[in-house]
């Protein structure tokens, strides 16, 4: 692991809503961790855990209350000249969860694609444009006959397939897929995936694939990161957390999927969790630590020392 | 096996009039309910699953939906053909349902202990202090916290799995023989479903109540069902105990629906996809709407539509497959290593029929029905 190159570092992450107000947010708080090139890293956690923040934080989409995202060993969240955004916003994409709501409904899809492509002046010519946006509508698996539709015209499968080509189109190196098959039927969920994995394989991509439905998660990642109340709990290897869930809140997100299994779910024991249970002291000093290899855990001492004993077994 | 029938659905067809021509939504739809069970009805979008629901509950919108044909018998009573006025008292008395979004379930405007209050004063003359005590009771039940104070707050002060508590309250305050669930659990979080569905299980035991399930999440079926129908295209294509839907599926579609879903010990081999998107209701395929996206599809496919073939006593299917002279095809890995898993745990062996089916030939393709 030690030798893969980290493409993108985020350390100590916070992102505050209404700051210094009564009503302050901590959505996001103190999380760190690292995205190495060409991994499937995804983020779970319930709604209002501050997964999706995260995300939108990373791409700059909002601008950080304190820590620093560094990608390819700049630092994203530093004053920067349009130019240099510009460069950087090509390099990073994001497919979002509604495809609804996020193709404009007054563009064609051959506009929507090409946006990027125009901003980015990627295209010489209206032709090299066009030619540029039937082969990203093939790679999706759409037709050119597309390109002149309007978003209305398509099932949510499909729009989500055009959001995937409007992401590729400016040749990215990193996606954030902000829940990317929430909102489509199962049989449509699949196809989708299927795509995003073969693309990934593709092209090279590295992915940050942020969603709460776990057992697609599981899929698809490489490694996971859950997230609880604006922290990250645990961050370990896909086959590794489902294994081996140490944190308390990880074991009982895990217990609470439901299997397509009905034998399995007969015996089901659902465990539920408390933040109180950890019972820390005043002067421990809870941190993320590395228990085995790649498997970290917010804990305390004590229960550090407790993780490391249980996973030696 | 339960026998006493709760609700019988009979060939029920519905169509909706939009401007672009008649949408056939129910195409011949038939079910029944049996007493004390949880029927689970999956599809995607657009199957059917909610109109069916719907028009039992007599809920669809007078303006443009139409039952061309069949009956809803409930208690010997034909559901379709009641006045609205007699359809009021079975409606949250004898029937209720639950819906998808918490968050718009309820009235903003209304207190909680009101809202639950409501159909016990309208359907069962109770007196504002006898329902008050009542709906303490009822939000007891269902598992929120200091009932006293919480009777007196607004919808807003509650969070999304508080409400579907106060939504289920509400349609359990008449003790109904029938509840309906519409995705109750699909706008919220995994841990706060488990407490949701755990709770529905416990208050079914309790009431003795029956239940049809609407998701499209298999997982919340494996979890709840004791007999599930799959829907495709306005029809029910296969309708059979949990176990054999999960275990010992027959028809292509849901075939495809459980390989779709990765399960754990899913590695990094592709995705089941069920390829294409369903058919347009509005001119409904000729034949089998499954075809277009059937890998197994036959030319009998596309000209007739398939009947029911039993399996079981409780289990049927509509697929020409299992026609006698039908192509031996091979389910998909993830069917069959269900069907040996299941095997190999029970010692009971379900569907030989489609085992002794795969050995027999490798090349499903396009082949000649009859």
């Amino acid at each position: 692991m030690a030798e893969r190159k980290k493409l993108l570092e985020i350390k100590n992450l916070k992102q505050y809503f209404n700051e210094g107000k009564l009503n302050e947010v901590k959505a996001v708080d103190t999380v760190s961790f690292d995205i190495y090139k060409g991994e499937v890293m995804g983020l779970v956690g319930e709604s209002g855990c501050g997964k999706s923040t995260t995300g939108r934080t990373i791409i700059r989409l909002y601008d950080a209350t304190g820590g620093e995202v560094i990608y390819d060993g700049v630092n994203v969240h530093g004053k920067k000249s349009k130019k240099q955004l510009k460069e950087f916003n090509r390099k990073m994409q994001m497919i979002f969860q509604d495809p609804y709501a996020s193709l404009n409904p007054r563009l064609k899809i051959a506009d929507v694609i090409a946006e990027g492509i125009d901003i980015h002046g990627l295209a010489k010519s209206k032709e090299e444009r066009m030619e540029q946006v039937y082969e990203l509508l093939e790679t999706v698996g759409l037709n050119k006959e597309h390109a002149t539709r309007y978003p209305h015209e398509f099932s949510g499968g499909q729009r989500q397939r055009i959001g995937i080509a409007r992401a590729l189109a400016v040749q990215p190196e990193f996606i954030i897929a902000d829940e990317p098959i929430s909102a489509l039927d199962v049989s449509i969920q699949a196809q989708v995936v299927n795509l995003m994995k073969k693309l990934q394989k593709e092209k090279d991509l590295t992915y940050l694939f942020i969603a709460h439905d776990l057992s697609m998660v599981k899929y698809i990642s490489d490694r996971i990161g859950v997230m609880y109340f604006g922290k990250m709990v645990e961050l370990a290897p896909a086959d590794e957390l489902y294994r081996n869930p140490l944190h308390p809140y990880t074991q009982s997100l895990l217990s609470a999927i439901p299997a397509p299994d009905p034998i399995s779910e007969r015996s089901r024991r659902r465990k539920s969790y408390d933040p109180a249970s950890h019972n820390y002291g005043g002067n421990e000093s809870i941190e993320f630590r590395e228990v085995t290899p790649g498997h970290f855990v917010l804990c305390s001492e004590k229960e550090f020392n407790q993780y490391k004993a249980q996973s030696n077994h | 096996m339960k026998v006493e029938k709760i609700l019988q659905v009979k060939d029920l067809n519905i169509s909706f009039h939009t401007f672009s021509g008649e949408v056939k939504a129910i195409r011949g739809v038939s079910f029944d309910l049996f007493k004390g069970e949880t029927l689970a009805i999956v599809g995607e979008s657009g199957s059917g699953k909610s109109v069916t629901t719907k028009s039992i509950m007599r809920l669809l919108p007078e303006h443009n939906s139409e039952i061309k044909s069949g009956e809803i018998l409930f208690n010997g009573k034909d559901l379709t053909k009641l006045k609205d006025k007699e359809m009021q008292k079975i409606r949250g008395h004898d029937i209720s349902m639950i819906f998808q979004d918490p968050m718009t379930s309820l009235n903003p405007t209304m207190k909680i202990g009101n809202q639950i209050m409501e159909p016990l004063i309208k359907h069962q003359n109770m007196s504002r202090h006898a329902a008050k005590e009542r709906t303490l009771d009822l939000l007891k039940l269902v598992g929120i916290p200091k009932p006293e104070i919480r009777i007196n707050q607004y919808p807003h002060q509650f969070s999304g799995g508080m409400r579907q508590r106060v939504v289920i309250a509400i349609a359990l305050a008449c003790n109904p023989q029938i509840l309906i669930a519409d995705e109750p659990t699909t706008a919220l979080d995994v841990t706060i479903q488990a407490q949701i569905l755990e709770l529905m299980k416990d208050l079914q035991k309790k009431i003795d109540t029956s239940i049809i399930f609407i998701t499209h999440d298999l997982g919340v079926v494996a979890n709840v069902a004791d007999r599930v129908a799959v829907m495709y295209g306005g029809k029910i294509v296969e309708i059979g105990t949990a176990d054999e839907i999960f275990y010992n599926p027959q028809h292509p579609y849901t075939w495809g629906l459980i390989s779709s879903m990765p399960d754990m010990d899913t590695d990094d081999e592709e995705l089941f996809s069920i390829p294409g998107t369903p058919p347009d209701l509005l001119d409904p395929p000729k034949g089998d709407a499954f075809a277009a996206r059937n890998p197994f599809v036959m030319k009998i496919d596309l000209e007739l539509e398939p009947p029911f073939f039993k399996v079981s006593d409780t289990h049927y299917a509509a697929t020409w497959l299992l026609h006698p002279d039908a192509p031996k095809v091979e389910p998909p890995d993830a069917v069959k290593r269900r069907q040996n898993q299941f095997n190999g745990l029970t010692g009971v062996s379900v569907g030989t029929a489609s085992l002794e089916k795969g050995s027999q030939s490798q090349f499903p393709g396009i082949k000649e029905g009859k």
